[in-house]
């Protein structure tokens, strides 16, 4: 394996996400561990990026990183019972931990399996955002689930009040 | 004269569906202008669009069993007898889903428009699931199905019951959403489609794709396995059906099971044929454990509700050994006709079992307990007599439709691979645990003819009609089930 910029781009971005993921579910301060998601989803935007997808890595920041962590940290703040939560409550945790490295083995294994070896595919041409935003109302492509998309989210947004009015 | 473009967008072929979806919106609007006082007038708008697409529906079941099948939106929905039929079980449960709240919600001082917006939008996602033939659509129908229900669960707001089924219910759901995504995702990375027929041709064309596909639909499987509420997903339905306002537990325990095993089918037999063996054997294994579970731990039930939850997972059970018999192709068409025959049974007497305790529920949410019962023999001796129906159908007695329901299950799984030792074993396991149901279903019935109690039920014009319907179709499924099993057989996949 060649060393190239973008390797070790993609190690950085690789341990951010890691380390971010770990720190999540082995901290006990649930705040620490808000922080240390923001981290885990920055990453993933830098993946993106390395995959040429520039479009995917904006909504991830903006997104996950913007919007969801936000929330997450806010909703912890105001919650003053949980803020100080500092002891683990989960009994079962060594069970869920063989669970998730059973399916982490089979996940990483498959993927191996099919992938390893295999050159990258080239980029797609053109530009990627025009096509996709061409695919989500296209009839022949994802205008279903984009219609559908939408009745979900305003579903979602009655629900929404529904719950913060009662 | 038609423009090609309509044609293959076809909007003919979801017209139900696009009618409940733009009635939902109107009625949006219409609930700010009904005064807080007259919220029953948007049930009965919510009746009159869920008529609106039952009569769209009835005119497409003329059309389908002519032509089989129809794709629209250039194959990224199909619209067959499988999905026609089961989009009539929906409508039908969301009706009777706005008729029990008609007089529940006032009762329990929780009415509110929405519930009957948010009810039109959870069925909606279930007849899109019905349809659905991409992956995509698939994810988006289930959450489509899911968020409103999560929202109706927690409905009783002010009940600390209702509080934790709906946060059980999200929290679990939103799980059981990420391996479904999750498995959607290794599937595209293995055959670059998320088309279920074009999954089928690239898992048989490239065998280098196989490992990652079996590991995609087993993911798959535990996203939908969550929805039917099969062993061992189940551990949210007993919380959650018992702390949900009663109307909404019957509309769940029929509509979101339903939909979840109409996308496993779609699914597993139109996507995953060359993997069909390994799916059967899985799912196989997963009703037998379902089976046991749900009835032996519904025996020691005390509570209506949550015994009925026991019981739903009980028969996902069996609906699932059906869904294994559909493993080989040649049985596949018996095997869902089987299916969507029990699931019509089930909605059936289970609703008709709902409508029976929301009567006996009292205004501040209890009387769900079995001993509520008591007495009611004597004084509401028709009522009784249905609820007698419904357990003997649940049990699987004769003259009910559950009976012909059972039945149907079980040919199908001994015909799927005949001399299979692990379908035989399942097969025996359902017969056994049948005959352990008929001790906790039975125990109603005694309860209701044998000890003395006030046996207090309000059973309004709305409860009666549901409870004469849902009786009338359970005798009728058991007693001339085959004019409808043979539209079930032609239900099948196109």
């Amino acid at each position: 394996m060649t060393i190239t910029p973008i390797t070790i781009a993609f190690f950085i971005m690789a341990a951010f996400t890691l380390g971010g993921s770990l720190g999540v579910v082995t901290n006990r301060n649930l705040f620490h561990a808000a922080l240390y998601l923001v981290l885990a989803l920055f990453g993933v935007a830098g993946l993106f990026v390395l995959l040429e997808a520039p479009f995917l890595a904006a909504v991830q920041v903006l997104v996950y990183v913007g919007a969801i962590a936000v929330l997450i940290t806010i909703t912890i703040m105001v919650t003053r019972r949980i803020m100080g939560v500092t002891e683990s409550v989960n009994r079962q945790w060594p069970l869920a931990a063989g669970v998730s490295a059973i399916m982490a083995i089979t996940l990483g294994f498959v993927v191996l399996d099919r992938f390893a070896g295999k050159l990258p595919v080239a980029a797609v041409p053109g530009d990627n955002i025009v096509r996709l935003g061409e695919a989500l109302v296209n009839y022949d492509a994802y205008l279903v689930p984009f219609e559908v998309a939408s009745v979900l989210l305003l579903a979602a947004m009655i629900g929404a009040i529904v719950v913060a009015r009662e | 004269m038609q423009l090609p473009i309509l044609e293959s967008i076809n909007l003919m072929a979801v017209l139900p569906v696009l009618i409940i979806a733009g009635w939902a919106c109107v009625l949006l609007v219409f609930d700010l202008l009904i005064p807080r006082s007259r919220k029953h007038w948007t049930a009965w708008l919510a009746l009159v669009g869920l008529l609106g697409a039952a009569v769209a529906l009835f005119f497409q079941i003329g059309h389908f069993a002519r032509l089989g099948s129809e794709a629209a939106f250039d194959g990224m929905v199909t619209v067959d007898g499988f999905s026609i039929f089961l989009q009539v079980v929906f409508v039908l449960t969301a009706i009777v889903g706005v008729l029990l709240a008609l007089d529940y919600l006032p009762r329990h001082g929780i009415e509110r428009g929405e519930y009957y917006v948010l009810l039109l939008f959870t069925t909606i996602g279930m007849m899109i699931m019905s349809m659905a033939a991409d992956l995509i659509v698939v994810f988006v129908a289930l959450e489509l199905l899911s968020i409103p229900l999560y929202i109706l669960s927690g409905f009783a707001g002010m009940r600390e019951t209702s509080e934790e089924a709906a946060l059980k219910y999200f929290l679990l759901g939103a799980f059981a959403s990420s391996f479904l995504v999750y498995g959607i995702a290794l599937t595209y990375g293995g055959t670059g489609t998320t088309r279920l027929t074009g999954i089928a041709q690239a898992v048989t064309s490239d065998a280098l794709n196989l490992p990652l596909t079996t590991v995609g639909m087993g993911l798959l499987l535990v996203g939908l396995g969550f929805k039917v509420a099969a062993v061992p997903f189940h551990m949210w339905t007993p919380d959650v059906y018992q702390g949900a306002p009663t109307p909404v537990t019957a509309f769940m325990s029929v509509g979101a099971k339903a939909g979840g095993f109409a996308a496993l089918i779609r699914v597993l037999v139109t996507a995953f044929p060359a993997i069909a063996s390994e799916w059967g054997t899985l799912i196989a294994v997963i009703a037998g454990l379902t089976m046991l579970l749900g009835n032996i731990v519904a025996i020691s039930q005390s509570n209506i509700k949550r015994m009925l939850a026991y019981s739903s997972i009980a028969h996902a059970g069996y609906i699932l050994l059906a869904v294994a018999a559909a493993q080989r192709s040649e049985n596949a068409s018996f095997a869902i006709g089987a299916v969507v025959f029990y699931l019509l049974a089930y909605a059936l007497t289970n609703l008709g079992a709902f409508t029976v305790a929301i009567a006996v529920e009292r205004d501040d949410g209890t009387g769900t307990e079995i001993d509520d019962f008591a007495g009611l023999g004597k004084t509401r001796p028709w009522m009784a007599l249905a609820m007698a129906l419904f357990m003997l159908s649940l049990t699987g007695m004769p003259i009910s439709g559950g009976l012909v329901g059972k039945v149907f299950v079980f040919q199908a799984a001994l015909q799927a691979v005949p001399g299979d030792p692990l379908l035989l074993a399942v097969v025996i396991i359902g017969v056994l645990t049948s005959v352990v149901s008929a001790f906790y279903y039975l125990k109603v019935i005694m309860v209701m003819y044998m000890r003395e109690g006030e046996g207090k039920a309000v059973l309004p014009l709305a409860l009666k009609t549901v409870l004469a319907a849902t009786a009338f179709g359970t005798l009728v499924l058991g007693i001339i089930p085959g004019p409808v099993f043979q539209m079930a057989q032609r239900a099948m996949l196109k």
